[in-house]
């Protein structure tokens, strides 16, 4: 692992080009690689769910009404909170507004939620690609801290801090932004600041620390 | 690894999700979708609707995360001798990404892309399929 | 169990799963799991003209729950056989 990590290590800032990332992309998906991703990195349904706090999203129930709302806090059996909610009926002709919600997991039918909270997965999949495969095993927040960056290189240059400054305060990454739109940043930034303590720490650790970071935002 | 779930092999596929409600998950779309068309005066139950994406990720309650979700709209027979012209090319709606849970999925089936690509959607005549009932 | 591992025995064979939507799918047992959860290749469904939602999938995968009837291939059953292991997991074996 450690020799995979020096072969290929993102630069100091954790940046590297566009063109790396997609010569990566095709090693990763190798089925046992991918199998390795997708249970790591956390894609699975309720993980998932559990990225897109802060995040509105749309809930439709068995019995054909649908829940919009802002995701506040979801558990292991789908059971979701929402806040400031529509509910539509059925027919879609009858609307009723509340400032939350909590509905039972067992009479969801399916759940819509933002592209940009699987954006983060998708990039991460990507990323993790080669020098991923270290940063999986030891370190798979300080993984996702250089996604992160990525993002922001792509995407949303100078919308916030410059990448330097994040390396401090994953509380603060967690606490401040609270809210829906900031949460990609602060899961980010969070696993990167953990990334820079942590290097030697093990898969289990890097993930659990993972969801904390989500859950500081709730 | 003991999940024994057979959906490893499926991951990052396109899928065609089929729901026990029989006609689709959603099913609201499709009257939304019906009015922009200017076919509100067809029932939706006249289409079949198919859920596809690409498989993210499941788990052992076989909940999916659905990736560039979008719906095949064909039509059943009733929809087609009223207004064939009106459905052309308007068959595919773009839908992102979802969460499917897992106690609402009958079949996922992976996308051959030979056989769609010779499918004609337009000539398709389908049943609504029953909802399952356990 | 029994049935777990009466399906995994019929693995390879050419099986017709009728789902509790009355829609029927032929294929070839690819795997099961504890669930009974069933994967088939080389799908057909039975009556294609009036169910044609499966027509450009070649591969699938039906969760148990949902599945009514399996239809085996006559030779698939040995009764010998199936009486013994029933008669194991009555005892708890």
């Amino acid at each position: 692992m450690a020799i995979l990590n020096s072969e290929f290590p993102p630069s100091k800032d954790g940046r590297f080009s566009d063109n790396r990332l997609l010569s990566c992309r095709v090693r990763v998906l190798s089925s046992y690689e991918a199998l390795i991703f997708i249970f790591l990195l956390s894609q699975l349904p309720l993980s998932l769910l559990k990225t897109a706090q802060g995040h509105p999203m749309l809930v439709e129930l068995k019995n054909g009404e649908t829940y919009n709302g802002h995701l506040v806090n979801c558990d292991t059996w789908m059971n979701i909170h929402l806040r400031e909610v529509i509910c539509t009926s059925k027919d879609g002709d009858r609307f009723w507004r509340m400032p939350e919600c909590y509905i039972r997991g067992n009479t969801i039918k399916y759940l819509r939620v933002p592209d940009e909270v699987g954006g983060i997965k998708i990039l991460a999949n990507l990323g993790v690609t080669r020098h991923g495969y270290t940063c999986l095993v030891t370190h798979s927040m300080g993984l996702l801290g250089v996604i992160d960056k990525v993002q922001e290189e792509t995407k949303s240059r100078g919308d916030r801090k410059p990448p330097g400054v994040g390396g401090r305060g994953r509380g603060r990454g967690g606490r401040d932004e609270g809210a829906a739109g900031r949460q990609a940043k602060g899961i980010g930034r969070g696993m990167e600041d953990a990334g820079a303590k942590g290097r030697g720490k093990g898969g289990p650790g890097a993930k659990s620390g993972g969801k904390g970071g989500g859950r500081g935002r709730g | 690894m003991a999940t024994g779930l057979g959906l490893e092999s499926l991951v990052d596929q396109t899928i065609s999700v089929i729901t026990n409600d029989g006609r689709n998950i959603v099913v609201r779309h499709c009257v939304a979708y019906v009015a922009n068309t200017g076919l509100e005066t067809l029932y939706f139950a006249d289409f079949l609707i198919l859920f596809q994406g690409v498989l993210r990720g499941f788990d052992q309650a076989t909940n999916l995360i659905l990736d560039e979700s979008h719906e095949r709209v064909y039509s059943t027979k009733f929809a087609v001798d009223v207004k064939q012209d009106a459905l052309e090319g308007v068959q595919q709606l773009v839908l992102g990404l979802y969460i499917i849970r897992g106690d609402n999925i009958s079949v996922v089936g992976e996308l051959d892309e030979d056989l769609d690509s010779n499918l004609d959607m337009s000539k398709l005549r389908a049943h609504p399929l029953k909802p399952v009932v356990h | 169990m029994l049935f777990f591992s009466y399906f995994k025995d019929m693995v390879g064979r050419e099986v017709t799963v009728e789902l509790k939507n009355d829609l029927a799918i032929r294929g070839t047992l690819h795997s099961v799991d504890q669930y009974l959860n069933i994967k088939l290749e080389n799908t057909s469904v039975v009556d294609e003209d009036k169910y044609p939602h499966m027509r450009s999938v070649r591969n699938c995968f039906i969760r148990g729950s949902v599945v009514r009837y399996v239809q085996l291939p006559p030779d698939g059953v040995d009764i010998e056989l199936l009486h013994d292991a029933t008669r194991r997991e009555a005892r708890g074996g």
